[in-house]
């Protein structure tokens, strides 16, 4: 087990994830005199935990990592399942604080979502590639958010608020998808000569 | 050379990253909102300029992806052994990232030139200022993150640039407050926001934004072809230069780009034969649309004494406030252009004409109401309004016997221009 984390780099993440929300926590706290933190800084945040975690996904070699005789589903399902925690749980301790990262549903669904996405693309483009998409789109849809007509909120489903049905139900099926790509086909697979290069 | 740049085109991450900023560019152009550009040139370069807002830190991170490459395939000692210097080895990267950045945002910018070229005449040369300072800006961000992904080579490195560039984005104008000149220098999506029909973005800004993010750009070259510390704190200076003189060069005018007016494209231009139509220089593309509802109107109002002859495009700006001259035998008409980039709600104009013909000054304190206006402009025209308000007016109108009523609707023309509208003027 502390192989498996070791080799997935997850000390390093984890470091980056928790430094990256402390930072915009100490800043919104200095600069800011409302408690509750903006959407466009929560959906920011989720973001960049997100991302940080997405390094996780894959190992650096991750052909001789499907010759070993582990059984991978419930591997890497229980890998995104932590990964969610990581990411919600200290915007979560946030609520009790000066800057409250929330709300906890929207915190949530834009975690879910996100990771969705990322399992997505690193099961498609492979791990380096997969923070592409969640970022491109995440900017975009934080910065100029539409409410009309519905296709507009399941686009920008990130920056939806936490009320919002098409939102939720974009981000669940963003969710199921990348957790059964991943889950089943695991990160995509490079040529050798690339993978060893890493 | 050309040879070895088309190698790298081909090889390096330019073409996705040109073809990435094409799509996320067009998809914000054509979603978000389009009557925001279809009025015209400028408002179409000024809301690219706001796109920047993804595109920019987009550019950071494709840059930091591309300047990790050598690091990612292990081969940064084998080139270092080579006899060819790191400059030279760089030159082809920069020039493939740079052609890249700088074709996705040209595409964009064709893309909505296509969807208003049937329409959009005006085409003033600050327009390619305001282009040339969003090219500048996305070849500065794509080097400078060439340069952080050879500086810092880490998987993370381009993505937490990509939000660490939004977040500068983000930050400027509230940290430069209320010193908003100060966030116009160094933030190429500032003021960029609801450009109106007349608005123009002042050379000195243009001038201003370009210096510094040429001063970025050399900077970002210098810390791309650095193999030293020595180089690395040299590249300061440059961006410490470009900064002072850019800030040197800004006009100390907070809300200097938002209150910019154009004086050339508020000029009226005139259909040729009589009774003259006349539409502001930046919406004449659309003066063939206005000029048969305009007439129509017009033929609607002869009855009246001393008609109006004239209609003329109301380019009243309320930033700075400045009104077109007023003249009692001229209609002012407001001209906007809608998301498909013809005159927008086509079937109001002729009511909207013939009520103009009830307003009176701009300096007027005593002004009919828009309900009053509707009201006798329909009666004129013949048929119900609208808006409920106007509505009841327009029965009351109605029911009186013909005489009568034309009598209170030359009234409420005459009170008009005289500025002496009484409350209830139309049914007392």
């Amino acid at each position: 087990m502390r192989l498996y984390l070791r080799s997935r780099r997850v000390p390093a993440a984890l470091a980056g994830a928790v430094a990256g929300v402390a930072g915009l926590w100490t800043l919104w706290s200095v600069f800011s005199d409302s408690r509750e933190v903006g959407v466009q800084l929560v959906v920011l945040t989720v973001l960049l935990s997100v991302i940080a975690l997405t390094a996780t996904l894959g190992g650096p070699d991750d052909e001789l990592d499907r010759t070993a005789a582990f059984r991978w589903l419930p591997r890497r399902l229980a890998h995104l399942a932590a990964a969610f925690l990581v990411v919600v749980l200290p915007l979560l301790a946030t609520l009790a604080t000066g800057a409250r990262f929330g709300p906890a549903w929207l915190v949530a669904r834009d975690a879910a979502g996100l990771l969705g996405l990322t399992a997505l693309g690193a099961a498609a483009l492979g791990v380096g590639r997969a923070w592409f998409l969640p970022l491109g789109w995440t900017l975009a849809a934080t910065l100029f958010p539409r409410s009309e007509p519905v296709l507009g909120r399941i686009l920008t489903w990130q920056a939806q608020p936490r009320v919002s049905a098409a939102a939720a139900v974009t981000a669940g099926l963003l969710a199921v998808c990348g957790l059964l790509a991943y889950a089943v086909a695991g990160p995509a697979r490079r040529a050798p000569a690339e993978a060893a290069q890493r | 050379m050309s040879r070895v740049l088309r190698i790298e085109l081909r090889r390096s991450a330019a073409l996705g990253s040109a073809l990435i900023l094409l799509a996320v560019g067009t998809l914000l152009l054509f979603f978000v909102d389009r009557s925001v550009f279809t009025t015209g040139w400028m408002q179409l370069a000024m809301t690219q300029r706001l796109y920047l807002a993804v595109l920019w830190p987009l550019a950071l991170a494709a840059g930091a992806w591309q300047g990790r490459r050598e690091h990612r395939t292990n081969v940064t000692e084998l080139f270092a052994s080579t006899p060819r210097s790191r400059a030279h080895r760089a030159v082809p990267t920069l020039l493939a990232m740079a052609l890249a950045v700088v074709a996705g945002y040209l595409a964009m910018g064709i893309a909505g030139g296509a969807w208003i070229a049937g329409t959009a005449r005006y085409l003033p040369a600050s327009v390619f200022a305001v282009l040339a300072v969003g090219v500048l800006a996305l070849v500065a961000a794509v080097w400078l993150g060439l340069a952080a992904g050879r500086l810092l080579p880490s998987p993370a490195t381009a993505p937490a640039l990509g939000l660490a560039g939004l977040g500068v984005l983000l930050l400027l104008p509230g940290a430069t407050r209320p010193h908003g000149w100060l966030a116009l220098v160094f933030s190429p999506i500032y003021e960029m926001n609801l450009p109106d029909a007349y608005t123009t973005v002042p050379g000195r800004a243009s001038v201003a934004q370009a210096v510094w993010l040429a001063a970025l750009a050399v900077t970002a070259v210098l810390l791309v072809v650095s193999g030293g510390w020595r180089l690395r704190v040299a590249a300061l200076l440059p961006v410490v230069l470009g900064a002072a003189v850019a800030i040197a060069a800004m006009p100390r005018d907070n809300r200097y780009v938002i209150d910019a007016v154009d004086p050339v494209a508020r000029e009226l231009v005139c259909a040729h034969d009589d009774p003259r139509v006349c539409v502001s220089r930046v919406h004449a593309g659309l003066l063939a649309e206005v000029v048969p509802p305009a007439r129509a109107a017009l033929t609607v109002l002869a009855p009246l004494p001393s008609p109006p002859t004239q209609v003329h495009e109301d380019t009243t700006t309320y930033v700075p406030a400045r009104y077109p001259p007023w003249h009692d035998d001229v209609v002012l008409l407001r001209v906007d252009a809608g998301s498909d980039g013809h005159l927008a709600n086509r079937d109001l104009v002729l009511a909207e004409v013939v009520a103009g013909a009830f307003a009176g000054p701009a300096d007027c304190d005593h002004l009919a109401g828009p309900d009053e206006k509707m009201a006798a402009a329909y009666w004129l025209i013949g048929r119900a309004p609208a808006t409920p308000g106007a509505v009841a007016l327009w029965q009351n109108l109605r029911q009186r016997p013909e005489g009568e009523a034309r009598a209170r609707v030359v009234a409420l023309r005459r009170a008009a221009l005289g500025c002496t509208v009484q409350d209830g003027q139309l049914t007392r």
